[in-house]
């Protein structure tokens, strides 16, 4: 009886974030409920492989049964007479997930996603304003709202100039979730090819090559498989610098940089002087966070009252400028209500000729009847 | 259907290797319609049922509780089962089949030599190839837990149904994952284990299902087959070692124990002993024995030891109860 109950509240839900999104303007999506299997796979990697649902056609082909909406949907996009174009879609329905040991789940999503806006900031806003709302149609309520921003991250790692080798490692640590420490932590295991790494601190990036090479002919290994002898020379190089840790008043920059948070409007001063007081030119993607707020308070939301953080991230690399996301106020650890962002560089890799900017969001609305219950 | 059902593998050394097994144990597997059915019986057991299975459906049949017992490699229960322990309980290893799955490199691949750097490269691999690092591998699942224990999370699998290991040298694959019994296949194909890339070392096993309904007549016919098959197997590994001391007292039955790992089965007034000795240890036991006052020791093979009590099955019933 609670669970029909619960079907029911979880199914109002939807419509009536359905209808507040339709009021709005967003077109209603329907994705196909079977998607291709390595839609997800290529862009979120093996490892997610465990949360699909899969299934396999006669020729071998594998399938699963949609596990989000947002790539389905940016494919209806690219495939519609509207691709290239401004468009505003909704979305809702089922999602499905294993667990991690066995076990499905039937999830209730939806969600909202705008393509082709060149004045990101305002959608940016518009897409914040519009989920809020249609959660609150949802009855959501005493939501807090944390805001990051991987715009002004990635600015931060330009200016700072980080050798490649140290800034992939943060990127992915981040990902990862990793503290600053851990991802500092110099590599173990290195020396034991401490002789190899000391002789090519001491050549440049050609001769690594030959040195590699030769020691692979000597050893009379033939090479196979993706990786040739310049990119595994040029790993020993990488080895070698993070054997050395990463330069000194860099990685107190990024200490400093990574633990600025608070109001979007203190954290914007706080960035400013932080820019000055080393040197670095963040000042276009601050400008765009700065408008972005404008756009926030102009819209009549609680700007004060969120909470933005630099090291804040979702956990997903797609993302490249602002990101959000929402939790019951009682919970601010917990799963989010919901949450989205900015992804400009996802739909060249589904097909688009080139980047198109698109930014949305997605509720998960069994949380929202949960919180409520 | 209450019979309780064994799966054998339905092909090849394995299935003869598990026939041997049962031999031994004085368990004849028969076929019903001659060397081609797919069912069967153990000879002298109307309780039970052979079913000829391919080796991978085993788990999968052990997992569903389809079969209450199967002959299945620890590496296949452990990529087709995703709760081991709460679905199967591994008895007792066959003593063939032993193998390693591992994580397998290119040789020349010369910076990488642990999963951490293998982690490394695939962080670092999309920015310069537009692709994740590609693994060849029947077994995915056991890829991915193994993979996600060492945060590596951006690669692709490629599945192979066979010759994983030529997979790197033809382009399919960068690396693959893969069970080897000696190694010596990968070193033809150019390959290297990482020095922590062992994900497990398998072998072939006599497996219980615990998601399987047992019936009173399934576990009887399961009780007895279990008593005979470690009656045979303590029989096959120990020697009766017969003697008669002078003074036979605790200390001498200790110690017994202690260097020899003989197990005292009687002790007579009379100083007449009889040891339960591992086979290896029987020369040096008697030398010991003579040591110590014996004129004769003899020893005996025996054919089957009974136990009142049967380690393998109060292991599983206590499990299939619960």
């Amino acid at each position: 009886m609670e669970s029909a109950c619960r079907e029911t509240t979880t199914k109002a839900r939807l419509d009536a974030i359905l209808a507040h999104l339709a009021r709005e303007g967003y077109a209603r999506r329907e994705p196909k409920l079977l998607q291709p299997a390595a839609l997800f796979l290529d862009r979120k990697g093996e490892d997610f492989r465990g949360r699909l649902l899969l299934a396999t056609d006669a020729a071998g082909g594998e399938y699963c049964l949609r596990p989000e909406f947002t790539i389905p949907v940016c494919r209806d996009y690219l495939a519609s007479p509207e691709a290239g174009k401004a468009a505003a879609y909704a979305y809702g329905g089922a999602v499905f997930r294993s667990g991690a040991h066995g076990g499905a789940d039937e999830l209730t999503q939806a969600g909202l996603e705008s393509f082709g806006r060149a004045d990101r900031e305002a959608a940016d806003v518009e897409i914040l304003g519009a989920t809020l709302d249609a959660a609150a149609a949802a009855g959501a309520r005493n939501l807090r709202v944390k805001l990051g921003d991987a715009g002004i991250v990635s600015a931060f790692l330009d200016a700072l100039a980080l050798p490649p080798v140290w800034r992939r490692r943060l990127e992915t640590g981040r990902a990862r979730g990793l503290s600053l420490d851990a991802i500092f932590a110099p590599p173990t295991g290195v020396s034991e090819q401490a002789g190899v790494l000391a002789a090519l601190e001491k050549v440049d990036g050609a001769d690594a090559r030959k040195l590699v090479e030769d020691l692979l002919s000597i050893a009379g290994i033939a090479a196979v498989g993706g990786r040739g002898a310049d990119e595994i020379a040029e790993r020993f190089l990488e080895q070698a610098q993070l054997s050395a840790g990463a330069p000194v008043e860099k990685r107190a920059l990024a200490e400093t940089f990574f633990a600025i948070e608070g109001a979007p409007d203190m954290a914007s001063m706080e960035m400013r002087r932080f820019a000055d007081a080393a040197g670095l030119d963040l000042a276009a993607a601050l400008d765009v966070f700065d408008n972005r707020a404008g756009f926030i308070a102009a819209r009549g939301l609680a700007l004060d009252e969120m909470a933005f953080s630099t090291a804040f991230a979702r956990h997903l690399d797609y993302y490249s400028g602002f990101v959000f996301e929402a939790h019951h106020a009682a919970d601010p650890d917990g799963e989010p209500l919901l949450g989205g962002g900015r992804y400009d560089r996802m739909l060249k890799t589904l097909g688009a000729e080139a980047d198109i900017p698109a930014v949305g969001a997605a509720i998960f609305v069994d949380r929202i009847a949960a919180e409520a219950a | 259907m209450s019979k309780l059902i064994v799966a054998i593998p339905s092909k090849g050394r394995i299935q003869e290797e598990s026939a041997g097994f049962f031999a031994r144990a004085g368990l004849d597997l028969v076929k019903a319609r001659g060397q081609r059915g797919y069912r069967g019986s153990i000879a002298g057991f109307d309780a039970v049922e052979v079913a000829y299975l391919s080796a991978s459906e085993i788990a999968r049949h052990l997992a569903r509780g389809e079969a209450h017992f199967g002959v299945t490699g620890e590496d296949l229960v452990r990529e087709e089962i995703a709760d081991v322990e709460k679905t199967v309980e591994i008895l007792t290893p066959l003593g063939f089949g032993a193998a390693n799955a591992v994580v397998a490199v290119p040789q020349a691949w010369i910076d990488v030599r642990t999963m951490a750097d293998l982690a490394d490269v695939a962080d670092g691999f999309r920015a310069r190839h537009g692709r994740g690092l590609r693994v060849a591998t029947k077994y995915v699942n056991t890829t991915r837990r193994f993979f996600a224990q060492h945060g590596i999370g951006d690669y692709r699998v490629v599945e192979s149904a066979g010759a994983t290991e030529g997979a790197p040298a033809s382009g399919a694959a960068d690396l693959i994952v893969d069970i080897t019994e000696t190694g010596s296949t990968l070193v033809a194909n150019a390959l290297k284990v990482l020095d922590d890339g062992v994900i497990l070392r398998s072998q072939v096993g006599l497996v219980a299902s615990l998601a399987a309904r047992w019936s009173d007549e399934a576990r009887e016919a399961a009780r007895v087959i279990l008593s005979r098959i470690a009656a045979e197997e303590e029989a096959r590994t120990t020697r009766e070692v017969c003697a008669r001391l002078v003074t036979l007292d605790d200390k001498v039955m200790r110690k017994a124990a202690a260097k020899f790992g003989a197990t005292t089965r009687e002790a007579h007034e009379d100083g007449a002993v009889v040891f339960a000795c591992p086979a290896k240890q029987v020369a040096a036991l008697a030398d010991w024995l003579i040591s110590e006052g014996a004129r004769t020791v003899s020893s005996a093979r025996l054919d089957y030891v009974f136990h009142a009590e049967n380690e393998l099955w109060s292991r599983l019933s206590a499990k299939i109860r619960a």
